[in-house]
């Protein structure tokens, strides 16, 4: 279906690039930052750091206390919180709209002006939350260190996407407040942002807060690198085994994928959902419904721009069934998708699956602003959020057959086992410095809270 | 340079939207809430069934049969209706509360007819294939397993069985437990469903942007010809018993945890108490909804021991709790819990004018954007079917919210709150079990995970 959500947009002469998307039918205001900073960029030895930082935005800036921020905006009625993931960091309140110009001058003040007001204290106290926020959840959680292994297990050593956004202990152990105030000079800055407002607002005023309150700030940001260049499909197999106390086995199947908008990525994506994605998948009625050795399979696509995306297949093994013959299945299946390629009712059921959840994430103001930033910040393009739907209509079973036989080869998978035996030794395979017992895996963005 | 701390313009009255009201022909009620702009339709049947309801011995199959709904009908095979689903892009979730089943499907406005028409064959012909039904008996074993792996539904499972009192439903699992489970048959499902699911009380709700859709007449067409002869709506539930003994601590030894699972309550009102509803959001909020609220502000912001302690009152159609839980670092488990209950026993002492302000702007001035998606507002006006709520409940509440006094907020968690707490720990007991040493009250046991 034809979207029209309405893009107006401007970039200040700090290179900030705004936004406003008005909706009046709610009396709310969206205010959405995104960063051109993400667990991409940190240093070896610095792992983690990006969302360490994050959590330090609400400790306080030039002319707001430490947790202020959350507090004043709460009493003003506004939900708000920060992600950081591997390509960017997020900072967003939907606020009701008398409180807008509250939540630009308390953005920017914390954009522009955070180092007046970091302390050895504050980054102690959320180096700890933020250790804590590692263990509950990852580390105390079954198949915890799954994604973490399997991030590894995918892309090279020193590439953009071999660690997690989350970090290890040694690393945020390590975060001194000279890496706080150079992580925010190369980094933070007008011309390193884009900021969204999404909501009952005119452009005339939004561009007018927005210039306002961010218009003094000046460019500050070190020049960005070039994302690196495509990666090519794993040559052979890679495995890591973990044996755990879990309650059931479990293989998680990654591939390196196109990056993200690419017509390639799109494709690849809708192959995923026909082995793994859709409740009537290849594998869903293969290993649960037909010969039910598994409990359950699920596949995702995960875009990214620096080089490579990520696209896995999870596989939940039933008890008792040998997780070996169940990735020979999966082999069996994946070939026999790349023989054929996908049926026209394949095609059709991932249209209509991506069409509603698009539509679905686009329903809410905070969901819509966070797609334009995300769009406007890492393709320049914030009206995808009105022609992604005719561009995944335009994917043709050629398209993603070409995709998958490219991407999606038996041998280009890394495969990360969580196996309930016991076992002597704690780890086999070839990711090394995982070993040491504190890494751990999420599936989802470091949150604030 | 910056520029003056913003005024804030405070927020114009808000209301929930009033839904209009219809009846089919066949009796099921219909409440219709046309919402511009949300492409996606939220469609939601709620049915009166107390789960206390369950025949001795087959506790969980309430739940079993809201999950074998969709897994075949009379007309359809299980690959067929999944199928069908996928290729309207139609999701279809069911489950069951304390009071009711209900089921949700979200679908874009153009499949509405067919969804209608899947959603009635779900709920008035499920055929129960014994090869489905074998197979989501064994998903649920499996899934308890894994329920059992995580501390914080590990948690919850011991808390029920801990505050409520033996003999009650409540205090054993929704979804069953492996006994229960495992003794179902495929004609206990049958007659489960035969006598408890039918359109007598039953209410739809559809939500979403109805621009030129004759909803009444497509949900004439299908649920509307709902009929289940045998079916006799079951009584509505009542409060559940609170144990003799349930004011202790309760340790589940995890080993291993590197945190301990913190599970703190009490039973509370549901949203019919004729206190009136409108406190206990606020005091949620007060005591641990943010994190300067009175816990994070000592155990997150203060001492780093946790990502988040939470507070909330939990209700349920009849009844319901006073639960706050989060987890903390082994080491510091003594200590978080002592602080803990130290801060919620001395808030008995009274509340600020600061929080009283705070916690009702925040509760108010969120609601216009916490109410602001079809999902949102049909799974509200869903829930208050259930509760037997009027529909402009959520608005009247509001105001009371805005008119509250300290005095409300006071006598409210007096009502609630006595100095007596049921506590649950999950973690490692060799750790754990020595820290607690006069710093909680009441007894101390030790059950295995």
């Amino acid at each position: 279906m034809p979207l029209d959500y309405p893009i107006h947009r401007r970039t200040l002469p700090n290179g900030l690039r705004v936004v406003v998307s008005p909706d009046h039918t709610v009396p709310n205001v969206t205010v959405n930052l995104w960063v051109g900073v993400g667990s991409r960029h940190e240093s070896p030895g610095r792992t983690g750091f990006a969302h360490l930082f994050e959590h330090l935005m609400f400790q306080g800036s030039k002319n707001v206390p430490s947790g202020e921020h959350f507090e004043a905006l709460m009493a003003q009625g506004a939900r708000l919180n920060a992600t950081t993931w591997f390509d960017r960091t997020n900072y967003f309140e939907t606020v009701p709209k008398g409180a807008v110009e509250l939540a630009l001058w308390l953005e920017a003040d914390r954009h522009g002006h955070l180092l007046d007001a970091v302390t050895q204290e504050n980054l102690d106290n959320q180096r700890d939350v933020v250790k804590e926020e590692k263990r509950q959840r990852y580390d105390n959680q079954p198949y915890g260190n799954a994604l973490i292994d399997l991030y590894a297990a995918t892309f090279p050593q020193g590439h953009p996407y071999h660690h997690p956004t989350i970090g290890s202990m040694e690393d945020l152990d390590a975060a001194s407040l000279a890496d706080v105030h150079a992580f925010f000079r190369a980094h933070y800055g007008p011309d390193n942002t884009v900021l969204t407002l999404c909501g009952d607002i005119t452009p005339e005023h939004g561009f007018e807060l927005v210039e306002r309150h961010f218009g003094p700030l000046p460019a500050s940001a070190e020049p960005r690198r070039e994302n690196h260049p495509q990666l090519e499909p794993l040559a052979q197999p890679v495995r890591v085994e973990r044996r755990e106390s879990v309650p059931n086995d479990r293989l998680h199947i990654a591939f390196r994928l196109p990056v993200d908008e690419t017509d390639e990525f799109l494709a690849a994506a809708v192959a995923l959902d026909a082995i793994g994605g859709l409740s009537t998948s290849r594998l869903v009625r293969r290993l649960v419904r037909r010969d039910q050795i598994a409990l359950g399979a699920h596949a995702t696509a995960w875009g990214f721009v620096d080089g490579a995306s990520l696209g896995f297949v999870v596989l939940d093994v039933a008890p008792g069934q040998d997780p070996d013959a169940v990735e020979a299945a999966f082999v069996e299946e994946l070939t026999a998708f790349l023989a054929g390629g996908p049926t026209a009712v394949e095609l059709e059921a991932s249209l209509a699956q991506s069409e509603r959840s698009w539509l679905s994430a686009l329903a809410s103001q905070e969901e819509r602003a966070d797609a334009i930033s995300h769009h406007l910040l890492l393709h320049d393009d914030p009206e995808v959020v009105n022609t992604h739907l005719d561009r995944l209509q335009d994917v043709t079973a050629e398209q993603v057959l070409a995709a998958a036989r490219r991407w999606l080869q038996p041998q280009s998978r890394a495969v990360v086992a969580y196996l309930s035996a016991p076992a002597d030794d704690e780890a086999v395979g070839d990711v090394a410095e995982d070993s040491a017992g504190d890494s751990d895996a999420g599936a989802n963005v470091e949150e604030v809270a | 340079m910056s520029t003056a701390r913003p005024q804030v313009t405070p927020p114009q009255p808000w209301a929930f939207p009033v839904p209009t009201e219809h009846v089919l022909g066949n009796g099921v009620r219909v409440l219709l809430h046309d919402l511009p702009g949300q492409y996606v339709l939220s469609l939601r049947v709620v049915v009166p069934l107390a789960v206390s309801a369950e025949p001795a011995g087959q506790e969980g199959i309430a739940s079993m049969t809201a999950r074998l709904l969709d897994e075949g009908t009379a007309s359809l095979g299980s690959d067929e209706f999944a199928e069908l689903m996928e290729r309207h892009g139609m999701v279809l979730g069911a489950g069951v509360s304390d009071g009711g089943l209900l089921v949700d499907v979200d679908v874009s406005q153009r499949h509405l007819a067919t969804a209608a028409g899947l959603l009635t064959q779900a709920l008035a012909a499920p055929a129960f294939p014994e090869d489905e039904v074998r197979r989501i008996l064994r998903n649920r074993l499996a899934e308890i397993e894994q329920e059992r792996a995580s501390s914080a539904h590990r948690a919850s499972k011991e808390f029920a069985r801990t505050l409520w009192d033996p003999a009650d439903r409540a205090s054993r699992p929704t979804g069953g437990t492996p006994e229960s489970i495992g003794a179902l048959t495929r004609d206990d499902l049958v007659e489960f469903h035969a006598t408890h699911v039918g359109p007598d009380g039953a209410t739809v709700v559809v939500a979403g942007d109805l621009t030129d859709v004759d909803v009444l007449a497509v949900l004439e067409a299908t649920l509307g010809t709902w009929s289940a002869p045998r079916h006799t709506p079951s009584a509505r539930p009542v409060p559940p018993l609170p144990a003799a003994d349930a004011a202790r601590v309760v340790v589940v030894d995890r080993p291993g945890s590197v945190q301990t699972e913190i599970v703190v309550g009490r039973p509370g009102p549901d949203r019919s108490t004729p206190h009136g509803w409108a406190p206990h959001p606020v005091l949620s909020f007060v005591l641990g909804g943010s994190p300067s609220a009175r816990i994070d502000a000592v155990l997150r912001e203060e001492k780093g021991y946790t990502y988040g302690i939470r507070s909330t009152f939990r209700p349920r159609v009849a009844g319901g709790t006073f639960v706050t839980s989060g987890s903390v670092r082994s080491e510091v488990t003594g200590e978080s819990v002592e602080i803990l209950l130290g801060i919620l026993d001395g808030a008995r002492d009274g509340f600020t004018d600061a929080e009283l302000r705070t916690g009702v702007d925040y509760v108010a001035m969120t609601a216009p954007g916490r109410y602001a998606t079809a999902d949102a507002v049909a799974d509200e006006s869903a829930t208050l079917a259930l509760e037997g709520l009027p529909g402009d409940f959520t608005t009247r509440n509001l105001l009371a919210v805005n008119a509250l006094t300290l005095a409300d907020l006071d006598a409210a968690y007096g009502r609630v709150v006595t100095g007596e707490w049921t506590v649950v720990l999950v973690g490692d007991a060799a750790q754990v079990v020595p820290q607690l040493d006069g710093r909680v009250p009441g007894s101390v046991s030790t059950v295995a995970l």
